[in-house]
């Protein structure tokens, strides 16, 4: 069945697309494509909804709401890596931003602590 | 001397002391505790770098080393656990193999030969035991550098290693993060024989076995994609 086919190649397809591609300004426009023609799709179902029959039919599914039902699981797939991805992007910059912040005080405030000597990491025995 | 710390106030201040006595630079990582850990480094003479959120161990590490390596006049970078469980002279004994300058790298195992005679009734236990050798065993990395002890806390770099080092995985997949890093360059690592004191308290707060698949699971979405 065309339908099988087509299921495994989506979700095989967007992991792979997470894995090896650069999520450059082409993965983004392509994700706003899909999009748009995601709406267009929906609007063109509601409208007419025995063309989506027909092409399920094709496809070997029996009605037009299963297929769309399948494309969902797909679209969920490509949903939760992609909020995968986006979470551990965030994840990098806030440690970055954190480490930075965490240093730039540990600098001024260590110095006022231990000394300017502390500071440059002489191997003075410690007096307390 | 590195030293991240989450939530050890009963314990820290005492193994600061402690760690004092023989390294005179001692930095401790706050990794955003919620007691007063804090505040009991701020009683010692140990440099203290507070992260304002906790963000795990591993992210604690790479920002003590950040600021070690700030300072000049440092040549080796010891990273030691804040429950207690490794013993000073053991690090002191790594810090001399690389000052040596036989190895660039010096590992803390407790499953070589000579540590297994010197651990005394405190050894470790038997579910740890097997779980420690199977990722020594299994990792590819760990078995190039043929180690016995994967996952630790103890280690000496020098000061080439640590600049070089960019630890990315925060959570407790560091450890193995470390082991490939090391396995990836040309860098010569030695593992050196040491003593865990396994107490109530350092069995309480180390490492369980379910947090193992959190650890796996790290890891292997770390290769995917460009970003890392």
């Amino acid at each position: 069945m065309w339908i099988q086919v087509l299921l495994i190649v989506g979700a095989v397809a967007s992991l792979l697309a997470f894995a090896r591609f650069e999520h450059g300004v082409r993965m983004q426009a392509s994700k706003k494509l899909a999009f748009f023609g995601f709406v267009a799709l929906t609007v063109y179902s509601v409208l007419r909804p025995n063309d989506v029959n027909w092409v399920a039919n094709r496809l070997g599914v029996g009605r037009g709401a299963d297929l769309i039902l399948y494309i969902m699981a797909i679209a969920m797939i490509f949903l939760v890596l992609n909020t995968f991805m986006r979470f551990r992007a965030i994840d990098r910059q806030m440690t970055d931003l954190v480490r930075a912040l965490a240093l730039r005080e540990a600098e001024r405030d260590n110095a006022e602590r231990l000394g300017a000597a502390a500071m440059r990491g002489e191997s003075t025995p410690a007096s307390d | 001397m590195v030293v991240p710390v989450f939530n050890e106030d009963s314990v820290i201040a005492t193994v600061v002391k402690e760690l004092l006595t023989v390294f005179p630079n001692v930095v401790c990582v706050d990794d955003g505790s919620a007691d007063r850990s804090a505040a009991e480094i701020a009683t010692t003479r140990a440099h203290l770098v507070r992260h304002p959120m906790n963000l795990g161990q591993g992210a604690a590490l790479q920002t003590g080393l950040s600021y070690a390596l700030g300072r000049p006049g440092g040549q080796f970078f010891v990273t030691f656990d804040a429950d207690g469980q490794h013993r000073v002279e053991d690090a002191l004994a790594m810090v001399d193999v690389v000052r040596g300058g036989e190895c660039d790298v010096a590992l803390g195992s407790r499953f070589l030969a000579e540590a297994e005679a010197t651990q005394t009734q405190t050894s470790v236990p038997a579910h740890k035991r097997l779980l420690l050798r199977a990722i020594a065993a299994l990792s590819p990395s760990a078995r190039k550098l043929e180690l016995t002890d994967a996952h630790n806390g103890l280690r000496v770099l020098n000061r080439d290693v640590a600049v070089h080092l960019h630890i990315t995985m925060n959570g407790m997949a560091h450890a193995s993060e470390i082991v490939s890093f090391l396995s990836a360059g040309s860098w010569r690592v030695q593992e050196v024989p040491v003593a865990i004191k396994y107490t109530d308290y350092s069995m309480a707060k180390g490492q369980s076995l379910i947090n193992g698949v959190n650890i796996l699971f790290d890891l292997s979405v770390k290769q995917r994609g460009k970003l890392s």
